[in-house]
């Protein structure tokens, strides 16, 4: 009987950890696999619309316009920037942009896709400026960036 | 002299997991997972104001004017929609259902018959004007394009049911191409020189 409780005493053995390295490494593969970088700061803040029919857009052939608040905007102003990569620029810059932007990405203007990062507080007016500059540069696929409908 | 053949000893991996952890929570942070959504859409070609402008020929009946003024009110033709009008129901919301009217009704738009694929079809050659006043806030006008973009898939979705027995996003690639082309997203973005004539 006297063995019987000392059998009863016996001290749950420590949690082995020595896989745990091996799980942390895979966590880390797939974040390494997964992440892609932010390639551009923005400088103007776009709060985007919701929509319902909206497609994935393929990132290959994808060239961005912002257009929104400036960040360091002073208080009161309200008056929408266009960041163009990761510089502000002016309706009249788009077109020299568009030409850049096909250069650097090595594909023709034609191929590129054009999203439209447009706040929800613009107005249709400033769009149409930046459309009718994409028309003269020859880049008319575009996309209205936009969320989907919850 | 034995001591001279005494293996190497083990490196000690036990901070292993610790240099992990720091790798895994640098890439957690720097992570973005966003993907980019959009509604497509493709632009006229740019035509110098100094040549003849050759305007395509399109028979008025065929044509939808969507109008959206300042205050975010809607005309369709000669009717009145508000917001509200925006909001979905079960398939339609009214403007989309109105839209998805104008191109399935035969007394509504011209059906012209196309090939798609191997089989011949009768689609609308219906077109929606969409014109929006300077001031219109961007996010009436998506809520807008959205409801028209709605009534064109589903009218997309019809054509396809019949052509492939499927619906529109379930078609292969070499289909969906087919069907793009017979059934465009016919929308027509006025330019702003059209909105100063009344």
């Amino acid at each position: 009987m006297a063995v019987m409780a000392k059998k009863g005493k016996k001290e749950v053995p420590a949690l082995s950890t020595s896989s745990l390295p091996d799980i942390i490494f895979m966590l880390l593969f797939f974040f390494m696999a997964a992440t892609t970088m932010r390639e551009t700061e923005p400088m103007v803040t776009v709060s985007m619309p919701e929509a319902h029919e909206i497609t994935e857009l393929d990132k290959k052939n994808l060239v961005n316009i912002w257009m929104g608040k400036p960040l360091n905007a002073a208080k009161g102003e309200d008056a929408l920037k266009i960041q163009l990569n990761d510089q502000t620029g002016d309706v009249e810059d788009i077109q020299n942009f568009i030409a850049a932007s096909a250069v650097t990405k090595k594909m023709d203007v034609g191929a590129m896709v054009v999203n439209l990062r447009v706040d929800e507080g613009a107005t249709v007016g400033k769009l149409t400026a930046v459309k009718q500059e994409l028309r003269k540069a020859d880049a008319l696929n575009i996309s209205y960036a936009a969320k989907a409908t919850n | 002299m034995a001591k001279k053949k005494k293996k190497a000893g083990e490196i000690n991996s036990s901070s292993m997991a610790d240099i992990a952890f720091l790798l895994l929570i640098f890439f957690l942070v720097t992570t973005t997972m966003d993907v980019d959504t959009g509604m497509k859409r493709t632009l006229p070609k740019w035509i110098d104001t100094t040549e003849q402008q050759n305007d395509v020929d399109v028979n008025e009946r065929n044509v939808l004017k969507v109008n959206v003024s300042r205050s975010g009110m809607i005309m369709v033709g000669t009717d009145e929609y508000t917001s509200a009008d925006l909001r979905r129901g079960a398939r339609h919301s009214r403007l989309s259902q109105e839209v998805y009217n104008f191109l399935t009704m035969p007394d509504r738009s011209v059906k012209e018959p196309k090939e798609i694929g191997t089989t011949k079809c009768d689609v609308s050659k219906g077109l929606v004007s969409l014109k929006a006043d300077d001031e219109t806030k961007y996010k009436v006008y998506l809520q807008v394009q959205d409801e028209l973009t709605h009534a064109f898939n589903l009218y997309r979705d019809d054509i396809s049911m019949q052509v492939y027995g499927k619906k529109y996003d379930e078609l292969d690639e070499i289909q969906g191409t087919a069907l793009r082309k017979a059934v465009p997203m016919s929308i027509s973005e006025a330019e702003p020189n059209d909105q100063t004539k009344k």
